[in-house]
């Protein structure tokens, strides 16, 4: 690491000032020399399944072309559960689907590797993309969502979600969400990040905790069937290639259950429990990519897997909290980022790939912060925000000041040291508009899909995503499944995937998915002995 | 700020002898130590209630209910997770009260138990987010439910408070009950409203 200013000696470089001019910027190559995704030995190609040969990150590439977890033997004698709808994963997407589907009178279960709500949903801070302001339009929101992309997305996808974004206000509303209002009803907007309008609508920096909690809520009170503690270990399928059902492992019994199901939904999030490139993340702890896995293996097409969003602010000190998330929210009331010097070095508004990028290039320079334990990072000016706006963190960020708390750090009168944290996989499963796969019987939802972000997600569009996507899905297999009959059951695809891999001469000592970090030591528990499949300890 | 040497700080978690850095929850210090933790694991942020620790500390008579990743470990601690199911929750559908002026009679049918409160304190004791769950229950049922809503806006539901209950109350839910009512039936942004009707108007477009 290159030598940083020391953490002391940065705070008495630091004072709180209300307007900052900004320098001069040179983004010139930013993202090339500082951007993760640009890593040298960050990507390989794959070797097997239907992206083979195309470009992929090493960390997902390994899990990709993993072994299954499971073979013939395991599924003799497990119980079989019949249901219309099966549902893979209980955050916002997930439930989204369950409800819509549901409504209509089809068998909804939803099988979930914790429990029904645990999800990177229930930690979104910032809010949710919706042209509402009167100078706005559905076109710019789209224009937007193009160009911070910086790469070539799926349209269609991206209009279907910008047109249908009020509705899914409308719907939450329904649900029972709440936002944050004005005087006379009408709700607050704030800027994103990249974005030509105010447009993310919010309920303080507890967005995602309140959407969640009221999913949650509703998905209880209806005849959905909901399974906590069952992570999926495959899916299943037929002769055909449809997608007929899913291996799912039990917590509680040490045992595996077999879903038939007419339609599956894979609403698993994303991966950053990977800790891609030895990045800290913001994500939840069930965050590992299983259902990109799953889907790979069956012969759905994924797409953007070498592009990773990393959040501009992770917490960086102190070190238990680290890569938790100080939400875009607080840059875009106003806070400026300052290096070790105490000055400000990028347009903080800027998209997050630029803004992360700026915060490594002042670190990589000598201009960052060293906190000791190898910890490094830049000032987020949050007391420069509460003189220039006070009261403000009371009204708009109880979650941060509770982090201040728990940091020992009271944000109002000290800023935070940040690093960027691995936030989202920009990537994903191809979908249609209707959340549908190329694999028959298979849709995915949410962030485990891709099409929409390109390289570079804009703020409050996941949030977004998850439930007009959620809810699409929820009704289109919802209209084609009840009346279809059940399929055959089995899991002929992975003799495919065994072959494949021997082809290639790839080893076949590692079962995806893993399930879970090798930090929580799943596969030596012995709470769990009838699940083990990796032998080796990590 | 520079720590060359790290301390260490013994504790107890789960009956297990653990010695990790000060600067470890009880979460990370028990995967430090190499013990397995799946369950009770969640957002290591705070704000999925799922990692529910009694706490006592050294030196203390008081056991405290706690989430388990938001506790930093300290000499003398002893620390057990409470890993149990999700106790069965009331069936209500938002849909079915009809108007603003039956979400009291609603209420009282969905919670009986709510005007029972003996004003024991036990929910406001063990709610690790340090809500005045109490008085959120007492203003629902009497009506307020805005009010009592607002007072939940932190909410994690982590059950605590239910197990608290000597009458069974499901506290938390009374309070997503407040809250998901004041939005169902108050909430009608004009600016939201307005941009629904251009849409349905066909007066917007997006051009691919």
């Amino acid at each position: 690491m290159t030598n940083n200013i020391s953490y002391q000696e940065a705070l008495a470089n630091y004072e709180a000032v209300a307007e900052r001019p900004l320098p001069e910027v040179n983004y010139e190559g930013l993202l090339e020399k500082y951007h993760p995704d640009y890593f040298k030995d960050a990507c390989v190609q794959l070797k097997i399944g239907p992206n083979k040969g195309d470009i992929c990150h090493i960390q997902l590439a390994e899990m990709l072309q993993a072994d299954a977890r499971i073979d013939e033997a395991d599924l003799a004698g497990a119980q079989v559960i019949e249901t219309d709808i099966l549902i893979i994963g209980g955050g916002g997407a997930g439930c989204a689907a369950a409800l819509t589907a549901a409504e209509t009178g089809a068998r909804v279960l939803i099988a979930t590797k914790l429990r029904l709500g645990d999800s990177n949903t229930v930690m979104a801070e910032g809010g949710v993309q919706v042209s509402i302001e009167k100078d706005d339009t559905p076109q710019q929101h789209y224009d937007d969502t193009l160009r911070s992309a910086d790469r070539p997305v799926d349209k269609k996808l991206v209009a279907e979600m910008v047109m249908s974004a009020p509705d899914v206000i409308r719907w939450l509303i329904q649900q029972g969400m709440q936002f944050d209002l004005d005087e006379y009803g009408d709700l607050l907007t704030r800027k994103a990040g990249g974005t030509t309008a105010p447009r993310v609508v919010y309920f303080r920096d507890y967005t995602g905790l309140e959407m969640m909690r009221v999913l949650k809520e509703a998905v209880r009170s209806t005849e959905i069937e909901v399974l906590d503690y069952v992570p999926t270990v495959e899916l299943l399928s037929d002769e055909d290639g449809h997608c007929t059902g899913a291996v799912l492992s039990s917590l509680e019994d040490n045992r595996y259950k077999l879903v038939k199901a007419k339609s599956v939904i894979i609403a698993t999030g994303g991966i950053g429990r990977l800790h891609l490139n030895g990045f800290p993340t913001s994500n939840h702890f069930g965050a590992t990519g299983d259902g990109l896995v799953l889907a790979y293996r069956l012969g759905a097409k994924l797409r953007d897997l070498d592009s990773f969003q990393y959040h501009p602010s992770g917490l960086a000190y102190p070190q238990h909290l680290s890569g938790t998330l100080i939400t875009e929210g607080v840059r875009s009331a106003g806070a400026y980022l300052l290096n070790a010097q105490g000055e400000r070095f990028v347009d903080e508004l800027q998209p997050r790939d630029k803004v992360a990028a700026a915060i490594m290039r002042e670190c990589a320079e000598g201009r960052g912060v060293d906190a000791g334990n190898g910890i490094q990072g830049i000032w987020i000016d949050t007391p420069g925000l509460e003189l220039k706006n006070p009261g403000i963190f009371n009204a708009r960020f109880p979650k941060l000041i509770k982090i201040g708390k728990k940091s020992g750090i009271d944000p109002r009168k000290q800023p935070l040291l940040i690093y960027p944290t691995l936030h989202y996989q920009n990537g994903g499963v191809i979908i249609d508009k209707h959340g549908q796969t190329n694999i028959p019987g298979l849709y995915c939802v949410g962030e485990v899909s891709g099409g929409i972000h390109g390289r570079n997600r804009l703020m409050g569009n996941s949030l977004l995503e998850i439930i007009s996507f959620g809810r699409r899905a929820g009704i289109h297999a919802a209209k084609y499944s009840p009346r279809k009959p059940f399929r055959k059951i089995s899991i002929e695809h992975l003799s495919r995937l065994r072959r494949e891999l021997m082809l290639a001469d790839m080893p076949m000592d590692s079962k995806g998915p893993i399930l879970f970090p090798a930090y929580a030591k799943f596969e030596t528990d012995s709470d769990y002995s009838g699940l083990h499949k990796n032998k080796k300890s990590k | 700020m520079n720590q060359t040497t790290e301390t260490l700080i013994n504790a107890t978690i789960n009956g297990k002898a653990i010695s990790a850095p000060e600067y470890l929850s009880v979460i990370q210090a028990l995967w430090h130590a190499g013990y397995p933790r799946i369950k009770s694991v969640g957002c290591l942020e705070g704000v999925c209630g799922t990692c529910r620790v009694l706490v006592r500390r050294q030196n203390s008579q008081n056991i405290t209910t706690e989430l388990g990743c938001q506790v930093l470990i300290e000499e003398g601690m002893q620390v057990n997770f409470l890993a149990f199911p999700t106790p069965a929750q009331q069936h209500y559908k938002l849909e079915d009260i009809r108007n603003s002026w039956e979400v009291q009679d609603n209420f009282h049918t969905i919670f009986p138990e709510a005007e029972n409160c003996r004003h024991c304190g036990g929910c406001n004791t063990t709610c690790p987010k340090g809500i005045n769950v109490e008085r959120g229950v007492i203003l629902a049922a009497k009506g307020r439910f805005r009010e009592a809503g607002d007072l939940f806006t932190e909410c994690v539901l982590c059950d605590l408070c239910q197990s608290a209950c000597p009458e069974n109350i499901a506290p938390n839910h009374v309070g997503i009950f407040s809250r998901r009512v004041t939005a169902h039936l108050h909430t009608r942004p004009s600016n939201l409203i307005n941009r629904l009707e251009r849409l349905r108007k066909g007066e917007l477009k997006v051009v691919i």
